[in-house]
């Protein structure tokens, strides 16, 4: 069996490639996800993007742009209604996930035959990558990591701290709602290869991870990513070698790096 | 430099404070005093504008929202995670970074701690250690005023002789104007140029000589034996 052969595949060098923006992409956000508790956060963002896939079936657009549209338009309500409600976020959440998901069910039942689209949305495909989509996912990632290199050190501030945040002028405010719409459309991209149910598992194990290693910020970074970088090329080889369905796999291989650093580790 | 005029702060039905008028000027350190639940930390949150309140605050004669980066701010709880993985010189350059390294480790000494710390894990650090922390972050650049939430909770005798002596190295080589909670009236009254003493309302304010009246005091914590305040430590 020849290691690289998966590689003469343009599919699947598309997903690889694709695969490895989002495996920094998801990593980098997902230090600021498990510091401020927000696992639920990518959840429900992922399974609310059904309703924006389902719009896209219906009426015929591409489901990727639409999907990442409607991800950002949940962003800023969750937003909102956190600032003007004071609930917790994960209650906020909750509530616009399974309404959200319901629509996408509801609009579902109107569409007739069999949908592969959906399908790939749900649990993921190597297959589903078109180079438009590529180039969808490398532009946002690197405009999302432009911005999330720049403004690390205020979001572990904020995170930590958001009254010595306010106080030393950082925009906390802005910066949380960008954290909250560059989290959706992250979570979106991601759905293209690791599906709805599974997308979040790339936000929080690689930083998990990290986390059992790391005893500086600046190395959680590098770990979290480089973890995420692991995780993403084996799974998505072993689901080529083996054809598991891609998303599947390639969680199983962060809980399995999972596992055995929680082992090896002394935290 | 700081000016609150009729500031009342509600929440709900319940007055948190009501009609508190005072002045604190450019270089001078101000305590503020009174019983648990009389509203200090409200006080403070309320002169940095982080909650909504009633009344004028100016600090430099601009609201507080408009000079937040002139301000040092350590609060009364910092609760994080201790698993996180930053390093103390990490937390020092969170606000701004490029801090060069001999600032840090000279900053470290004057709160009282070593260099060494730096690379520490900030989770690793003792209770008293990280308010150290917390303070040296606060002034690291310098601020024109600095407000401390009960700032020497978690620290020693000594550390906090050390701690006051710090305030007044602020004051008098930066001109920091500083303000702070305290419950200690002894060891303030012989630190500061004014008291603020709240009780849901003003009870009293000026040099603490004049304002700390056994009057006062009783009005303050509805007690009368005013030595019960003070422990006879003199810095």
């Amino acid at each position: 069996m020849d290691l690289f052969q998966f590689l003469q595949y343009p599919f699947m060098q598309r997903a690889l490639i694709a695969g490895m923006f989002l495996g920094i992409l998801l990593a980098g956000l997902g230090i600021f996800v498990t510091l401020r508790k927000m696992a639920f956060f990518g959840e429900g963002i992922a399974h609310a993007s059904l309703a924006g896939i389902a719009i896209a079936i219906l009426t015929g657009f591409s489901p990727l742009p639409v999907a990442i549209v409607w991800a950002i338009l949940l962003a800023l309500l969750i937003f909102i209604l956190e600032q003007k409600t004071k609930l917790p976020i994960d209650t906020v959440i909750g509530i616009f996930f399974t309404s959200a998901m319901a629509l996408g069910v509801i609009l579902m039942n109107f569409t007739s035959g069999y949908q592969p689209e959906l399908l790939s949305f749900l649990f993921g495909s190597i297959l589903s990558v078109s180079v438009i989509d590529l180039w969808i996912i490398a532009i946002l990632t690197i405009l999302i990591l432009t911005w999330l290199i720049a403004s690390r050190r205020q979001l572990t501030f904020l995170s930590l701290s958001e009254e010595q945040a306010i106080v030393s002028g950082i925009p906390v405010r802005f910066q949380t709602a960008v954290l909250y719409v560059a989290l959706s459309i992250a979570t979106v991209l991601g759905v293209k290869i690791l599906g709805i149910i599974l997308v979040s598992a790339l936000i929080i194990i690689p930083p998990a991870i990290s986390r059992l290693h790391a005893k500086s910020f600046r190395a959680h970074m590098i770990l979290a990513v480089l973890f995420s970088e692991i995780i993403i090329v084996f799974g998505l080889a072993l689901s080529f070698f083996y054809d598991l369905p891609s998303g599947a796999t390639i969680v199983l291989v962060g809980a399995f790096i999972f596992l055995i650093s929680f082992i090896f580790s002394n935290k | 430099m700081i000016q609150v005029k009729n500031l009342s702060v509600v929440f709900g039905n319940q007055t948190i404070l009501s009609h508190v008028s005072f002045d604190v000027n450019h270089g001078e350190i101000a305590a503020i005093i009174g019983p648990n639940g009389s509203g200090k930390t409200t006080l403070i949150r309320a002169v940095l504008g982080l909650i909504p309140s009633d009344g004028e605050v100016l600090i430099d004669n601009e609201p507080p929202s408009h000079v937040r980066s002139h301000v040092g701010y350590v609060p009364q709880r910092f609760r994080f995670d201790p698993n996180f993985p930053i390093t103390v010189r990490e937390y020092l350059d969170l606000p701004k970074p490029h801090v060069h390294k001999h600032e840090h480790a000279h900053k470290l000494k004057e709160v009282g701690l070593e260099a060494s710390i730096l690379h520490k894990p900030l989770g690793s650090l003792s209770g008293g250690q990280l308010q150290r922390v917390l303070i040296a972050q606060a002034t690291i650049h310098h601020p024109s005023l600095l407000i401390l939430d009960e700032p020497s909770t978690g620290i020693d005798i000594v550390g906090e002789e050390q701690f006051y002596d710090l305030l007044k190295e602020q004051r008098d080589q930066h001109g920091t104007t500083v303000v702070l909670v305290s419950h200690d009236i002894a060891v303030i009254s012989n630190v500061v140029d004014q008291v603020i003493c709240v009780n849901k309302k003003l009870v009293c304010f000026g040099p603490p000589k004049q304002a700390l009246t056994q009057e006062k005091l009783s009005e303050l914590y509805g007690k009368t034996d005013t030595s019960l305040y003070f422990h006879h430590r003199h810095y």
